[in-house]
């Protein structure tokens, strides 16, 4: 396998666009479920922890980019092979091809679970399984560019959520925020590894880095991306403190969607149910963007066309959706796949960056003293 | 056995006629004669039999006699060649030839053949005459502002159109041919130092590598090149404005323009393109803006607002304002049928009315239009068949798609409405994004001529925006459209555009 990706002129994507694929594929479901998740873990020191976790995530990209500008153009699978070895690199490939494939699972479910709660109760999970699954498969086939696109397209849409914000901050009390630093530190550094779920999605970088046209500007574009959906997680999460009663939030399993309910415009009166509809414009380049990460490793590893991968894993998960059916189900995979996630997209890079340093700088060293002898 | 037989072949298209006059007659009749107008006319000049050979119901009588018959009749010479026969002509276009197969083509295209016996060519003289009508009003595309003629059919009155307007020395007129069974003279029209180097190849190699029999118009030919003929959105933009044009090269793009065809396309036109009229050109910038602005979003509306009256009546009356519900619910309680009917129904009886409207004539079509709109509309309200709101709302989004400049768009964004209300119907608000989502993937799929069909947008180009959806005062505007990429990118120099002068300066 080769370990550097030399795509054709025409697929390269400008570096400018990199910042709407981080931003938007770190914005996925997580966010409406976050404050209560943090609230519970550090109580009203909450959005410190949201905070520190982004300054976390901004530290993991940094060990990301520095890991890839080692390499003239390679991804994930590339590198593993050259650090690893064919056997142990490959077998790690494809660990991390299914990793991806239950991230993709578990944002689709997430989605239809938030659909069937609160619009369509009655509506059975695999028909609108299959129609968001053929969308993405639609999406995935035209390629990497495509997938940026409906990222870029999918940050301008939902632009305006952002504004929405302004609606609960007139109903909000500030004294819910005090005293600060109230919890201990133990506390904040759980929530921090709860807002890591919310917070994941950078790693696809990781696959991206060979498509992208002026690979020096990377590091600027991600960090600014990073730091926007960090600001952007932490003002949720505020408001959702300042808003909810003490013991409120720790009930309201979706704070995000339920803020919504209170907008009122002069006529529509529920909100909430364009915000539902509209949420599904924000998990589409998330699920677009896995499932190409995903069926990429056929074509890396095995060789076969990265088509009949994509089908592959889009027939799979389609299955999946036939057996999740109760809520508590939902919630043991979604633990799961964070406890998951965490290694993989937080600590995992950090290793193998430093073990890929370790690498080129042992390499350098050895080829200078060839050199000199 | 086959090689042997596909060489007699090629031998036998590159024999010449016969030199003898009469067997070249018979040799012409057997070719064309039978079913179809083929005269001849025989002069005996000094011993010589000089022929003409051509088709009666194709060449301008006048100028036949006047400058072929009667200087030869005329003349005094003794040596008859082609030569000295070319010298005495007064025709400006002359061409020589002896294959029967050039011979027959050339009279079929109007052309007249002239040989002298005995010798090895003969004289093609051009006196074909074309029946066209004068200029007149674009139909189609109407203006409130800025020049109104549109192309003709004859090809050379519309290249002259566009050589008066755009007096340019580096506006260059390709020879192309369009067809492979009837061959019909196009040209491919550009600005050499403004468009790109790629897109000119592409159009040239895409039309000349057309092994179609017969292509009546350009439009045609515009949806034989296109990128992608399963969406229903057009990716070549096609015209009967030449202003229209003429902005297009200086802009860049390429276009093609065909013998008996009042149309003209020009690409590559992204997406946004065809929401821009040449009125937003003419007018001063602010007004320019302000009516693109209200396309856009009349033509966003159009498609938005049926669907959701579907599904908010189906699914979701929480949605409707408490003050709006009584009504609503009154005017829905008499009608049968579920909104998706409703809807569909309507949808259905408008698109019957406009094209009917469009068949009719102009007498009839008045009153008709009068007719459908106001009376059935009423009839079916009193009826029971559908609810007032929904007449307003079918009414409202008709009007916005016809706001599209271009024919071709507008009939797009009619057709995409009817499975965004299907599945409007099926599943609600849910059904709605869905439908979105997969029309904006679909979107970014699509491609004009190889380049993406959703620039300025994505790929986002900073400049370009001035172009398309904003529309910038001018002396902002000091370079043309970057996605055409155009080999020369200013218009104006920068600093010209924005001096500005100190208080009493």
């Amino acid at each position: 396998m080769k370990i550097n990706v030399q795509p054709k002129e025409g697929l390269l994507v400008n570096a400018f666009l990199v910042m709407f694929f981080i931003h938007s594929v770190q914005t996925g479901v997580g966010i409406v479920g976050l404050p209560r998740i943090v609230y519970i873990a550090a109580k009203h020191d909450a959005w410190i922890s949201v905070f520190l976790g982004g300054l976390f995530s901004a530290f993991v990209l940094a060990m990301i980019v520095l890991m890839l500008k080692k390499y003239e153009s390679a991804d994930l699978y590339g590198i593993q092979v050259d650090v690893f070895g064919k056997w142990l690199g490959n077998a790690l490939n494809v660990f991390y091809m299914m990793y991806m494939t239950i991230s993709f699972f578990v944002i689709l479910m997430n989605y239809i679970e938030i659909i069937q709660v609160w619009i369509f109760p009655e509506m059975p999970t695999w028909q609108i399984s299959l129609a968001l699954i053929l969308l993405t498969i639609y999406a995935v086939n035209g390629g990497i560019r495509i997938i940026v696109g409906v990222a870029f397209m999918s940050v301008l849409g939902t632009l305006w959520m952002v504004f929405i914000l302004v609606v609960p901050m007139q109903y909000a009390d500030p004294k819910n925020l005090l005293p600060l630093l109230n919890t201990d530190l133990k506390h904040i550094i759980n929530g921090v590894y709860k807002t890591s779920l919310s917070l994941m999605g950078f790693e696809l970088l990781m696959f991206l880095y060979p498509y992208v046209k002026d690979k020096k500007k990377i590091f600027m574009y991600t960090q600014i991306a990073n730091l926007y959906t960090t600001v952007f997680f932490t003002a949720v999460t505020m408001v959702c403190i300042t808003f909810f009663a003490e013991n409120g939030l720790a009930r309201t399993i979706w704070p995000v969607l339920s803020m919504f309910k209170i907008v009122r415009l002069p006529n529509l009166e529920r909100f909430e149910f364009i915000a539902v509809s509209f949420w599904m414009l924000v998990i589409l380049p998330n699920m677009c963007a896995y499932l190409w990460a995903a069926s990429k490793g056929f074509n890396r590893i095995i060789n076969w066309k990265q088509k009949k991968g994509i089908w592959i894993i889009g027939i799979l998960v389609w299955g999946g959706s036939f057996f999740i059916k109760a809520r508590y189900q939902m919630n043991e995979l979604s633990d799961f796949v964070a406890h998951l996630g965490f290694l993989s997209a937080f600590c995992y890079p950090v290793l193998l960056s430093m073990l890929v340093l370790v690498k080129k700088w042992f390499l350098r060293r050895k080829k200078s003293s060839a050199e000199a002898s | 056995m086959f090689k042997r037989k596909s060489e007699n072949k090629r031998s036998e298209d590159k024999k010449p006629h016969s030199l003898n006059v009469d067997d070249l007659k018979k040799e012409l009749e057997t070719a064309i004669g039978d079913c179809s107008d083929l005269n001849f006319r025989t002069i005996n000049k000094n011993g010589k039999k000089i022929v003409y050979c051509f088709l009666s119901s194709l060449i301008d009588k006048t100028s036949f006699d006047e400058f072929l018959l009667s200087p030869v009749q005329q003349s005094t010479q003794n040596e008859w060649t082609t030569e000295s026969l070319a010298q005495i002509l007064p025709i400006a276009e002359l061409s020589v030839a002896n294959q029967l197969k050039e011979v027959v083509s050339s009279l079929i295209e109007g052309k007249s053949y002239i040989y002298i016996d005995g010798e090895p060519y003969g004289i093609l003289a051009n006196v074909g005459s074309t029946v066209e009508r004068s200029l007149e009003k674009a139909e189609t595309e109407s203006l409130v502002y800025g020049p109104k003629i549109s192309f003709t059919e004859s090809l050379i009155g519309n290249l002259n159109i566009i050589r008066s307007n755009l007096k340019d020395p580096q506006l260059c007129m390709e020879d192309i041919t369009i067809g492979k069974r009837v061959k019909t003279p196009g040209k491919l029209v550009y600005v050499k130092d403004i468009a790109d180097e790629e897109n000119v190849n592409t159009f040239r190699q895409r039309v000349t590598d057309l092994e179609y029999d017969y292509i009546p118009d350009t439009t045609v030919l515009g949806q034989l090149i296109e990128d992608n003929s399963w969406t229903i959105f057009p990716q070549i933009m096609s015209t009967e404005l030449p202003d229209r044009v003429t902005l297009s090269l200086m802009r860049g793009r390429v276009a093609v323009l065909m013998d008996r065809s009042p149309s003209a396309i020009y690409g590559p036109t992204p997406f946004l393109s065809f929401f821009e009229s040449t009125e937003d050109v003419y007018m001063r910038w602010n007004m320019g803006f302000f009516l693109r602005m209200l396309r856009i979003i009349s033509i966003f509306l159009s498609v938005l607002l049926t669907p959701a009256y579907v599904a908010v009546l189906t699914y979701h009356y929480e949605v409707i304002p408490s003050a709006l519900l009584i009504s609503l619910g009154q005017s829905r309680a008499n009608v049968p049928f579920p909104p998706v009917l409703e809807a569909i129904l309507l949808e259905f009886v408008i698109e019957l009315l406009r094209e009917a409207g469009a068949r009719l004539p102009t007498k009839v079509g008045q009153t008709m239009g009068i007719v459908g709109g106001i009376v059935i509309g009423q009839a079916a309200v009193q009826a029971g068949f559908t609810s007032n709101i929904l007449i307003i709302i079918i009414a409202l989004s008709a009007l916005g798609s016809f706001t599209s400049p271009s024919y071709l768009m507008g009939t797009a964004i009619r057709m995409v409405r009817f499975p965004i209300i299907i599945l409007a119907g099926i599943w609600g608000g849910i059904g709605i994004m869905f439908s979105f989502c997969f029309i904006l993937v679909h979107l970014l799929r699509l491609t004009t001529i190889g380049r993406p069909y959703l620039t300025p947008i994505y790929p986002f180009r900073w400049k370009d925006l001035g172009y398309s959806i904003i529309k910038f005062p001018t002396q902002y505007l000091s370079y043309r459209p970057l996605t055409n990429r155009p080999v020369d990118k200013q218009l104006f120099p920068k600093h010209k555009g924005v001096e500005k002068k100190d208080v009493d300066e």
